[in-house]
């Protein structure tokens, strides 16, 4: 190589490394005022799998939560990309902070110390926690799990991992709901914690017929879709016209009884 | 007289043209590329907000939280899983190693099909199997809870590699050691045991010390299975507190607790590495 050649790719270098760092990250759009990170394109941050909310089925992500977010997508003329990342990233709002996606759909109930890391939406879906375990584990209530000295598991970084804490217990954590409901099959754990929807989503599939719904903790919680905090107003307010008027025109109704159930005062207020 | 000046005269009009010196290029060629380097650095040096990034990685508040169950508990559990599966792998790895020397074909064809297989796999899929896949198929607790499988998956993992090493380590033993053995009397397995091994593993100390960094770092996977509070190792414990203060300072702080036993271990690799260059084995 000779030396101009290499002087010239000196430079090129040199510019290069300069482009990249300036421009990192700069290929997003603007639609109707809300900032995408993608051109054309909602991307949703999620933690698979977390029936009825989201799970793939068929190569392709359902649910209620992705439903719900392609109402948001209609209304901004894109249609939605779901990302899969670890739920204490969506949580603590490192997900969206850095940029991996506009909004955070993975029923995510609002929480006050939450609020602090995300900008929630209105509240769309009323859920609470149960406990999950055999049918004949013969308990009824924490209290029960307490005397009987069973172990029990969480899915981490959530609610109801959160609340057994809280109430004393130490559960072992699991990465996912999926890996919770292998370990309460595999007799890993005796009885899980894990929200009411889900549970109910699990009972309804034959293979968990030896399993009920022990008890329900009447944690009294709602979920939030999220964007960034501070960050994306304007995003903010078009998923909060989508939850309303979802809420007004029954398609809220007819999402609820495609992946829940029946829809018994299932409106949240 | 004449030459030297037509010479002297033609060298002003050749100068624009004149070819550097290697020695002056080899300087060229190095400002050049420290100018690269400086103009990269700068460039991260301006263009970040240090302030953001201060509160996001390095926040001292956050930090301060940390301890003293970061180490307490978090690398605790990291030593005690690394030394377990370690330990574990050490046991079995030898026996494969032996197995691969063995003059009995099944043995060796078994060593082989052992050492390829976990070789051969991701960690974290042997360590999914064995928390999940094994107490599915054949209904059986792993004894020991999180830390029995923990010390199972890790350690079958690193008795494929240290198998191989163990076995290197064996085939690096002049074979007149063995010899002199038996014509001592003693027996293979006596041999085996009191000359062969032990000088084997003068040999394989730098490369097992490695397997032990890089068990270390793969204990991390242990978050994949159900753990509790205070079961969690450093990687679970940085990535719980990330989510619960909306920060990654845990997870640099947790970074470093890493460097804290992988540095000192790197150094005695070195170390070891540069005495058995010396000979003084």
């Amino acid at each position: 190589m000779s030396l101009r050649r290499r002087i010239a790719s000196g430079a090129g270098l040199c510019a290069a490394a300069l482009l990249i760092t300036a421009c990192g990250g700069s290929t997003g759009a603007t639609v109707q005022g809300a900032k995408l990170v993608r051109e054309g394109r909602l991307t949703t941050c999620t933690h698979l799998p977390y029936p009825p909310f989201q799970s793939t089925q068929g190569g392709k992500i359902v649910g209620f939560d992705v439903d719900m977010i392609d109402l948001v997508a209609k209304k901004l003329g894109v249609t939605q990309q779901i990302v899969d990342t670890s739920f204490e990233t969506i949580k603590g709002g490192a997900a969206l902070n850095a940029g991996k996606c506009d909004v955070a759909a993975a029923g995510m109930t609002i929480k006050p110390e939450r609020a602090k890391f995300l900008d929630f939406s209105s509240p769309y879906f009323n859920a609470t926690q149960a406990l999950m375990a055999r049918k004949d584990a013969g308990i009824a209530s924490l209290d029960d799990v307490r005397a009987k000295k069973l172990k029990i598991g969480s899915q981490g970084s959530t609610t109801g991992e959160d609340y057994v804490r809280s109430k004393g217990f130490d559960p072992q954590s699991f990465d996912n709901s999926a890996a919770e409901l292998d370990g309460l099959r595999t007799g890993q754990v005796d009885v899980i914690v894990q929200d009411y929807p889900v549970v109910q989503g699990w009972l309804k599939d034959p293979a968990n017929a030896k399993f009920a719904l022990v008890a329900n903790l009447n944690t009294g919680e709602q979920y939030g879709f999220a964007v960034k905090k501070d960050g994306n107003d304007k995003l903010l307010e078009i998923v909060n016209a989508a939850i309303a008027q979802a809420k007004r025109d029954g398609t809220y109704k007819r999402i609820y009884e495609k992946w829940i159930g029946p829809c018994q005062n299932c409106l949240p207020s | 007289m004449s030459v030297s000046g037509t010479t002297e005269t033609s060298r002003p009009s050749e100068a624009p043209r004149r070819r550097l010196t290697r020695r002056q290029r080899h300087r060229l060629v190095l400002g050049g590329e420290y100018t690269v380097f400086l103009a990269v650095l700068l460039a991260l040096v301006l263009l970040a907000d240090w302030g953001t990034v201060r509160l996001n990685l390095a926040n001292w508040d956050v930090a301060k939280q940390l301890f003293p169950d970061i180490i307490t508990v978090g690398l605790r559990n990291t030593v005690l899983y690394t030394l377990l599966a370690y330990a574990f792998g050490l046991v079995v790895g030898v026996i494969v190693a032996m197995m691969r020397l063995s003059s009995v074909p099944p043995y060796r064809w078994f060593a082989m099909a052992f050492v390829e297989i976990f070789r051969g796999l991701p960690a974290l899929l042997i360590i999914i199997f064995v928390g999940f896949g094994i107490p599915f198929a054949f209904s059986i607790e792993i004894p020991g809870g999180v830390v029995g499988q923990i010390t199972l998956a890790l350690g079958m993992v690193a008795a494929g590699y240290m198998a191989e090493t163990v076995r290197a380590g064996i085939e690096a033993v002049p074979r007149g050691q063995l010899e002199a053995a038996r014509s001592l009397g003693m027996s293979y397995g006596r041999a085996m045991r009191s000359i062969i091994i032990p000088q084997a593993f003068r040999i394989i100390i730098p490369p097992l010390t490695n397997e032990l960094i890089l068990l270390f770092k793969d204990s991390s996977l242990v978050l994949f299975l159900a753990v509790t509070l205070e079961q969690r190792e450093l990687t679970k414990f940085g990535r719980d507190l990330t989510g619960q203060v909306g920060n990654t300072t845990p997870i640099v702080v947790a970074g470093l607790c890493y460097l804290l036993i992988t540095i000192p271990l790197g150094y005695l690799v070195r170390r070891l590495e540069a005495r058995q260059r010396r000979g003084l084995r």
